[in-house]
């Protein structure tokens, strides 16, 4: 079945959620997640093991930027793009 | 009105003023708050320990002051030479405990080297040395950062592995029982002779979080608390900490490989620091701060972002037990 966006969205913000105790209408796909102080380095790593189990995207050093971590939306956009490039 | 924003604008303008008020308000916290007679310093050798000392020394006199050296395995052997020659300097006694022993017994090493070698499993603490570290590819990208363990072989060769999150929690864990042995160490001497426990940490390290809880952070009154590390170096300086002390490169004396408290926490020099941080703190705007600087008031609007987030997810370590369950 092919994942929407929507979906990734979803899944990352329901992570999000459930590992901050967060509730999940309390922040939406732009929240800066790191500025809000929703997420820390622990939340980070936890994140990099996420992506890694639900959508086997690999992140390198490099790629640990507010561009591709800073929200819900674009952590979406960059799971998309390396999905892209794996297939 | 406010000062204009200059690199000069934490520099202390009266000296023996600010010594002063410290060391007043210090004896009396120590003597009618917390009734305590004296105080116990543990003694690293660093420079916030130097200043703590020799500010408590002006306070409460050397007679009524006791050093701990609380050496371990990984200490650096420098570190107590120079607890050493400060403690003489001063005319403070001083003791050393070390606390390999208890670390053992809490298998502090064990647990610790057993996370590295889940990363690196060439690792052999009998002949190499580690360090955490944030890769400094990493630096200043407005993310929290993000810990390498780095192995550096018997041979001199290095590698450097990203840390998952378990292995880094158990690594941190594990070594935290070293500050953590050396709070009850400092309390066992505190109780023993009915003085207060004088923590060291500075301004940065209480308000960035960089402490272990129950560990560092485990004192009872904190002298220099609320100063910025460059007016800890001027305070030094002015009362006659030994030169090779104020000369030293801080490190966390923590692993076995040597790592300054810039890679592993604070991502940049403590002398732009303290002014952004100030900067940030007093409502100074990025178009301010920057031209001081020398940075781009993109960089400052970042900068001062990673200040906010830092002291909002470390909050947790600044937080008294929470008892007030009956409301």
């Amino acid at each position: 079945m092919l994942l929407t966006k929507r979906d990734m969205k979803d899944k990352i913000k329901s992570f999000i959620a459930e590992t901050t105790f967060t509730d999940i209408n309390s922040f939406s796909d732009d929240t800066m997640i790191f500025d809000e102080g929703i997420f820390d380095s622990m939340g980070l790593l936890g994140l990099i093991n996420f992506l890694e189990s639900e959508f086997n995207v690999v992140t390198d050093d490099t790629e640990l930027q507010e561009e591709n971590f800073g929200s819900v939306e674009r952590i979406a956009d960059f799971v998309g793009r390396k999905m892209a490039l794996a297939s | 009105m406010k000062e204009n924003f200059s690199r000069d604008i934490i520099k202390l303008k009266d000296i023996d003023k600010t010594i002063n008020d410290i060391c007043t308000k210090l004896k009396q916290d120590v003597h009618q708050e917390l009734r305590r007679r004296g105080g116990v310093i543990g003694v690293s050798g660093g420079i916030d320990s130097s200043v703590t000392l020799a500010l408590a020394t002006k306070a409460f006199g050397a007679e009524n002051l006791l050093g701990v050296m609380l050496p371990e395995k990984d200490s650096s052997p420098d570190s107590k030479e120079f607890a050493q020659k400060l403690t003489a300097k001063f005319g403070v006694k001083v003791i050393e405990e070390n606390i390999s022993g208890a670390l053992d017994g809490f298998q502090c090493y064990q647990r610790r080297d057993e996370a590295v070698k889940r990363v690196i499993p060439e690792f052999n603490p009998l002949a190499d040395k580690m360090k955490i570290v944030i890769p400094e590819e990493l630096i200043r990208k407005n993310l929290p950062p993000v810990f390498h363990v780095t192995v550096i072989f018997a041979d001199g060769t290095k590698r450097s592995e990203r840390l998952p999150m378990n292995e880094y929690l158990q690594i941190v864990a594990a070594s935290n029982f070293k500050q953590r042995s050396r709070m009850s160490m400092l309390y066992y001497h505190a109780e023993a002779l009915h003085y207060a426990v004088i923590g060291t940490p500075n301004k940065h390290e209480v308000e960035q979080g960089f402490f272990v809880k129950f560990g560092d952070g485990g004192a009872d009154v904190m002298p220099i608390g609320n100063l910025f590390k460059t007016q800890v170096y001027e305070i030094a300086r002015y009362l006659g900490v030994p030169q090779e002390i104020i000369d030293r490169t801080p490190t966390t004396d923590t692993y076995s490989a040597e790592q300054t408290q810039e890679e592993f926490f604070y991502q940049m020099p403590f002398e732009d620091m303290d002014l952004l941080w100030y900067g940030w703190e007093n409502g100074y705007s990025a178009a301010e701060v920057a031209p001081v600087m020398n940075l781009t008031e993109e960089a400052v609007v970042k900068i001062f972002k990673n200040f906010e987030r830092k002291k909002k997810t470390t909050d947790y370590l600044r937080r008294p037990p929470i008892h007030d369950y009956l409301c």
